[in-house]
């Protein structure tokens, strides 16, 4: 059975899952609403299955909170979720520089909090950061956030409604940075945050650093100077009662986490994003590469 | 329209899942606009209030109801199609409504004098009759969920929605379009079966 | 089961914003088996009184009886189910074909389908129309006087212990129509049935009728007015 079939049959088959059923024997992997998570998701979704494991897929579903309430609600038992969001974004914690720790601590209160285990991080850093074209950072001089804080005034920055009110998102930069008051602040579907900076719609843009559209787009993304944002390794989140349920999740997963880098993290959405190539596809291709 | 041509059984049947959520909701709506619209063809004070309640409802924008399902009713096929039967309503009720009404007098009046009750009259005499103009009503409200449906997408329901919403993610034009092109021909299919079931009816 | 006695007494009836009553204080008394003709001119309340007694129209004031019980104590369903009803414009549903019409109230009633099958036949046959080829007619297919025909089946379809019709005959012309007065007045008198037969044709009255009672205004003419005796001499 090829991989479209296969997909086709779990996309309905995931149609159907309730939570009732999905207890019964299959493993249901969701993942938030941008191509990275569904990405990473697939990768999850298909190591299990070639362990022989039976998983429902529940993709593109939509923000942390939506997820997070899924996974509250026994809806999907597995996403991918990244260690700085879960530390600021879930637990409204003040940033932990050191990503090792940050990761304990996140694991540590999702377990006692949520009935969430964290399995293994991977190496990978989404970091959130600023991004610009080309022609803007040389016009104004930017390399750093720093230099951009300033003279932010004179820009228009595009991004999505989670950054304007997170605390790591846009109040966290004019904390830390000062300044950061732009010329106007629209927000867009977290799928369209480039189109606007490309059409020349806005002067800068909300990016996750592993975002495909970096490299082939050849944006410029503003260093962190400041040190706003810390660490955000990805991990795969498990609900406690399913990982007792099916305890092989942890060694399948853990062995192919390591295997996640910031390089490929890029090369893989820049091949969904840029050649139009199906994210399962993208996935079993570095499964098979990679194992 | 390549990823049409490349996976057709995919787009098949998350057509049929789409076609599926859609007829449930349908006949559930149905299954309560039937015994309100004869409830309400006594009164015209009520026919006025409770359309104007079902008008009221039909313009929450529709994304709102469904966000504050989902808090109620959690991920999945749920949320929509409980958004997919209240949305129903107005035009179901206020087309069975009309079926009713427009039910010649003399027929009703035959059906009181032979001895029938209220809901023979409802179900052997009324409801025959008023057939064309209820299916009508389905039709409109069939092709209006079809293309609702798609909203279902967003909130982990399947259905068509999900191949558009997919694409959105992901950049990839083709799938919005193959999902697109799938909804319309959904639309036209159902409103064209309606169609004939509405002639049909009326031949009688 | 012969026919029921029907005993009006002091019945007043208005129609919704009417000042004066359709119906303004009658008695009448039918005899279990009887065949009472009303006759009168339009507008004399004649239509009027004939559907208070299957409780179509609402009585002001005044009592009605069948068999001694009060109307407005029974069930109105089973009420008229057991009475029935042929009118001038017939009423034929029109989504039913015409075996499916006359089967109405044997259907209503539970009668096994053997037996309704059987009774449609027959009464098909006594208003003189071929069930062959009107079985599966619809009423959109039938000529006035066909529609009244099978209307006048439908009424009796059930072996009603009362009938109450009014101008049923009217669409037909003389030769069937004599024939059905004829079939009708057979019928009614093996059966027993109670029958209050409303007609403008006071020859048809004549023919058909144990007795007939004139109205005027809504009021029942005494036998010996004036107005009446004018009405049975043109006759």
């Amino acid at each position: 059975m090829n991989h479209t079939r296969a997909r086709a049959i779990a996309a309905f088959a995931s149609y159907c899952a309730l939570p009732a059923c999905a207890s019964s024997a299959a493993v249901v992997v969701g993942s938030k609403n941008f191509t990275e998570s569904i990405v990473i998701a697939e990768l999850y979704a298909l190591a299990l299955e070639r362990a022989g494991m039976r998983v429902l897929r529940r993709l593109n579903l939509g923000s942390t909170q939506i997820t997070m309430a899924a996974m509250a609600r026994g809806q999907i038992d597995i996403y991918p979720e990244y260690t700085g969001t879960a530390l600021i974004d879930v637990l409204h914690h003040a940033p932990i520089r050191n990503p090792a720790q940050s990761y304990a601590y996140v694991r540590d209160v999702f377990a006692r909090t949520y009935g969430i285990t964290w399995l293994d991080r991977s190496p990978m850093n989404d970091s959130q950061g600023l991004a610009t074209t080309q022609t803007i950072a040389r016009r104004y001089h930017l390399r750093t956030l720093s230099d951009l804080a300033p003279i932010a005034s004179r820009l228009r920055l595009a991004t999505i409604p989670e950054f304007t009110t997170r605390p790591d998102g846009l109040p966290g930069l004019q904390r830390l940075y000062g300044g950061f008051h732009f010329a106007s602040v629209r927000t867009y579907d977290i799928s369209l945050k480039y189109e606007a900076l490309l059409h020349g719609e806005a002067d800068v843009a909300t990016a996750f650093t592993t975002d495909g559209a970096i490299a082939t787009e050849h944006l410029v993304v503003l260093k962190d100077d400041k040190h706003l944002w810390p660490a955000y390794n990805v991990a795969p989140l498990v609900r406690t009662p399913t990982l007792q349920r099916v305890p092989r999740i942890g060694p399948v997963l853990d062995a192919l986490s390591p295997k996640i880098t910031n390089a490929a993290a890029q090369a893989m959405n820049a091949q969904v994003e840029s050649e139009d190539r199906d994210p399962a596809d993208v996935a079993a291709a570095f499964l098979d590469t990679a194992s | 329209m390549n990823y049409l041509i490349e996976h057709p059984a995919r787009v098949a049947l998350l057509a049929g899942a789409h076609l599926a959520l859609v007829a449930a909701a349908l006949a559930c709506a149905l299954a309560i606009a039937l015994p309100v619209g004869f409830a309400l063809a006594r009164s015209e004070r009520a026919s006025r209030a409770v359309l104007a309640l079902l008008g009221a409802l039909y313009t929450v924008p529709s994304l709102a109801l469904l966000a504050l399902l989902v808090q109620a009713l959690g991920l999945g096929p749920a949320p929509i199609f409980v958004a997919l039967v209240a949305y129903a309503q107005f035009v179901l009720v206020r087309n069975v409504l009309a079926g009713v009404h427009a039910v010649d007098p003399g027929q009703r009046d035959a059906a009181i004098g032979v001895g029938m009750s209220p809901l023979q009259r409802a179900l052997r005499v009324e409801l025959p009759q008023a057939l064309p103009i209820v299916i009508g009503g389905v039709r409109i409200a069939g092709v209006a969920m079809i293309a609702l449906a798609t909203l279902g997408g967003y909130v982990g329901a399947g259905g068509l929605g999900s191949l558009i919403f997919m694409g959105f993610t992901l950049h990839h034009t083709d799938e919005i379009v193959a999902g697109s092109v799938a909804v319309c021909a959904l639309a036209i299919a159902l409103d064209a079966a309606l169609r004939l079931a509405e002639r049909l009816a009326r031949a009688h | 089961m012969s026919g029921a006695a029907i005993r009006l007494s002091r019945v007043r009836a208005r129609y919704p914003g009417a000042k004066q009553p359709a119906v303004d204080g009658v008695d009448l008394d039918l005899q279990p088996g009887e065949f009472v003709a009303l006759v009168g001119a339009s507008g004399s309340g004649k239509s009027t009184l004939l559907r208070t007694i299957n409780r179509l129209v609402p009585i002001e004031s005044g009592r009605i009886e069948l068999d001694g019980s009060d109307v407005m104590e029974l069930d109105p369903v089973t009420l008229r189910r057991g009475i029935g009803y042929a009118i001038q414009a017939v009423g034929l549903f029109a989504h039913m074909n015409v075996a499916q019409n006359v089967a109405v109230v044997p259907s209503l009633l539970r009668w096994d389908r053997t037996r309704i099958a059987e009774r449609v036949d027959e009464m098909l046959e006594l208003v003189r129309l071929d069930p062959l080829r009107y079985r599966y007619r619809r009423p959109s297919e039938l000529s006035g006087g066909e529609a009244q025909r099978v209307g006048v089946a439908r009424a009796l379809a059930a072996e009603p212990r009362v009938l109450l019709m009014d101008e049923p005959f009217g669409a037909l012309d003389a030769i069937v129509r004599r024939a059905l007065q004829r079939e009708l007045h057979g019928i009614v008198r093996a059966a027993e049935t109670t029958t209050l037969f409303v007609t403008h044709d006071v020859r048809e009255a004549q023919r058909l009728a144990d007795r007939i009672v004139v109205m005027r205004d809504g009021r029942i003419e005494p036998p010996e007015s004036e107005f009446a005796r004018e009405l049975f001499s043109d006759a």
